[in-house]
């Protein structure tokens, strides 16, 4: 049995919860298991509903007040009972802010192994291979989980498509019972979005991102200066926002904005996968980076391999001859 | 208030990584190893919390050399002793066999009221290891903490965690409590002469698996719950086109091409 843990926010599904039924589906039709959606809250009908039009084998729906709201100790607790009583293969979980507060306690709690952030898999004779990302994406590591299943597995937001969802299924759905020894050590006060400033870029048409390539605070004028002459907006990756060189609300990425402009400049950005997936559906992309090897050129469609702080400013100079004349 | 802040040496970020003959890992008799930079991030936190609360910052770190370097850093910095875990059977660890380690040895030191560690390491970058500590101590944890707010009287943490899409969320818990924290949650101290000179004096407890009566089969390779098969570059699945020439002309080759071609200007 394949296990996909769902994501779950407002009664919808988060897109992560679709990636890991892509991964799901995959495994399943390679080792002829079968697939179960779990999801734990409260109120968990529509959820149910969208899981079980997927081409699926089983939801099974824990609900109960206590798990309206997320918390590692409740999560830990259920999936345990419900993984222990089967014949489990595989846990698949999101590479997320939620998954990863729990996961790794999870599998400590069954001893199994787990396996974080994984991007690909392969099956060679009847043993399953994952594929995680290593030194910022820079290399891959193949791994083999060991002694017998389940294993478990975070895949990494974008690594599988969710539009590749198969549905058409015809889900059996099973409530189970939900009881708690004790109430969770840790409970939730507030959530709040984040403001959005003056820098919300996610309608800009055009971006000029710039990241730890350009080494100091003081070079950034290079990146408002370009942005400034192609009639653009600035963004930056995250250890740009934690150096302070930016607020916090230029950030791009999983934990800041995500962005689909037109035209994307990535500079001086190695190409974290935490800030691919906040604009690899950028129309084209463009990046400028000395580090042939740095993962930004997987998703750029044109690459210049070289200093920055020389092509910058010959690119700002040619935008600005270009609008004078 | 005892903070225990754990500590993953890495190659500098600087370094050129090559990837060794059995393709299981990286070249790193050669590298200079630093603090994994998350890590830096957790012990100010653990310093700053101390100087508001009182206390005591230990630092713990397993590994050879490089892991002894990076506790005389976080001495360095401010932190009042270090732990590490040092034993040839060490090698080979896993994140679980690591987080068991740490787990037992927080445990020998009598405890904590505080546990942090980096949001992930620089290197494996995975995120597992602080909140499995956790898993094995059975204590609460947040990941992903962006602001941390102590009550030592309560015995309790208000936390600030910063989920997908910029959303944050405060959460309470109860000590003992295990953090990862976010990058920038604050900017990190370098060390001072006068710290670097203190750190000399500090104590400085070298523990081995034996001392804390860990048995073969649950440490290092043996006890590690997935072998590596093969580490490779990953193969550009992207058509990337590669534009060449001095900057000058890179420059104006690619404007030609996004207006001629992309047409997106």
């Amino acid at each position: 049995m394949i296990f996909v843990i769902a994501e779950h926010r407002d009664r919808k599904l988060k897109p992560i919860t679709s990636e890991l039924l892509v991964f799901a589906q995959r495994v399943s039709r390679d080792f002829g298991q079968p697939i179960t959606a779990v999801v734990l809250g409260a109120d968990t009908g529509a959820v149910v509903d969208e899981l079980k039009a997927r081409k699926i084998d089983r939801v099974i729906a824990a609900d109960h007040e206590q798990l309206a709201e997320y918390t590692p100790d409740t999560y830990v607790d259920v999936l345990k009972g419900i993984i222990e009583k089967e014949k489990a293969f595989l846990v698949l979980i999101g590479h997320t802010t939620q998954g990863m507060d729990f996961a790794p306690r999870l599998a400590v709690a069954l001893r199994r192994p787990l396996i974080a952030g994984c991007v690909e898999y392969e099956k060679q004779g009847d043993r399953l291979i994952l594929t995680r990302q290593i030194f910022n994406a820079k290399m891959n590591m193949k791994t083999i989980p060991r002694g017998e299943p389940p294993y478990l597995a975070t895949a990494s937001p974008g690594a599988f498509p969710a539009d590749e969802v198969e549905s058409g299924g015809n889900a059996e759905v099973v409530q189970i019972p939900v009881e708690f020894r004790r109430s969770p050590q840790r409970k939730i006060l507030e959530r709040v979005d984040a403001p959005k400033g003056q820098a919300d870029l996610s309608s800009a048409p055009i971006i000029v991102s710039g990241g730890r390539g350009l080494k100091e605070k003081q070079n950034f004028h290079l990146i408002f200066e370009l942005a400034e002459a192609i009639g653009g907006s600035v963004g930056a990756s995250r250890p740009v926002v934690d150096a302070e060189w930016l607020p916090r609300e230029y950030q791009i990425g999983s934990s800041g904005q995500t962005v689909s402009p037109k035209l994307y400049f990535a500079i001086g950005i190695s190409g974290a996968i935490q800030h691919l997936v906040g604009m690899q559906s950028s129309r084209c992309i463009v990046a400028i980076n000395k580090d042939a090897e740095a993962p930004i050129f997987k998703v750029a469609h044109y690459g210049i391999v070289e200093d920055l702080f020389k092509v910058v400013p010959a690119l700002t100079k040619i935008f600005k001859d270009l609008k004078q004349g | 208030m005892k903070i225990i802040s754990c500590i993953k040496p890495v190659p500098d970020p600087a370094s050129r990584l090559t990837i060794n003959e059995s393709k299981t890992w990286i070249k790193d008799q050669d590298l200079t190893f630093v603090a994994s930079e998350a890590d830096n991030y957790a012990l100010e936190e653990a310093l700053r919390l101390k100087e508001k609360h009182g206390g005591e910052v230990v630092v713990i770190s397993m590994g050879g050399e490089e892991a002894a370097r990076v506790l005389r850093s976080g001495l360095a910095m401010g932190a009042d002793r270090a732990i590490h875990l040092l034993d040839p059977k060490f090698k080979g660890s896993d994140e679980f066999t690591i987080a068991a380690a740490l787990a037992n040895a927080i445990e020998k030191d009598g405890g904590a009221d505080l546990i942090l560690a980096g949001v992930q390491s620089d290197d494996l970058g995975t995120g597992m290891t602080g909140t499995m500590i956790a898993g094995f101590l059975g204590c609460a944890n947040a990941t992903v903490v962006v602001g941390v707010e102590a009550n030592p009287d309560t015995k309790s943490l208000k936390v600030r965690r910063e989920l997908e899409g910029g959303i944050n969320e405060t959460v309470e818990l109860p000590m003992p409590a295990m953090l990862t924290i976010q990058f920038g949650i604050n900017q990190p101290r370098y060390a001072s002469l006068k710290g670097i000179m203190a750190a000399k004096k500090k104590e400085f407890k070298v523990w081995s698996a034996a001392d804390l009566r860990l048995e073969d089969g649950q440490i290092g390779k043996a006890g590690a719950m997935y072998d590596v098969k093969e580490i490779l570059i990953p193969e550009r699945k992207s058509k990337v086109e590669m534009i060449t020439g001095s900057p000058e002309e890179a420059a104006a080759t690619l404007v030609e091409k996004l207006r001629k071609e992309a047409k997106v200007l």
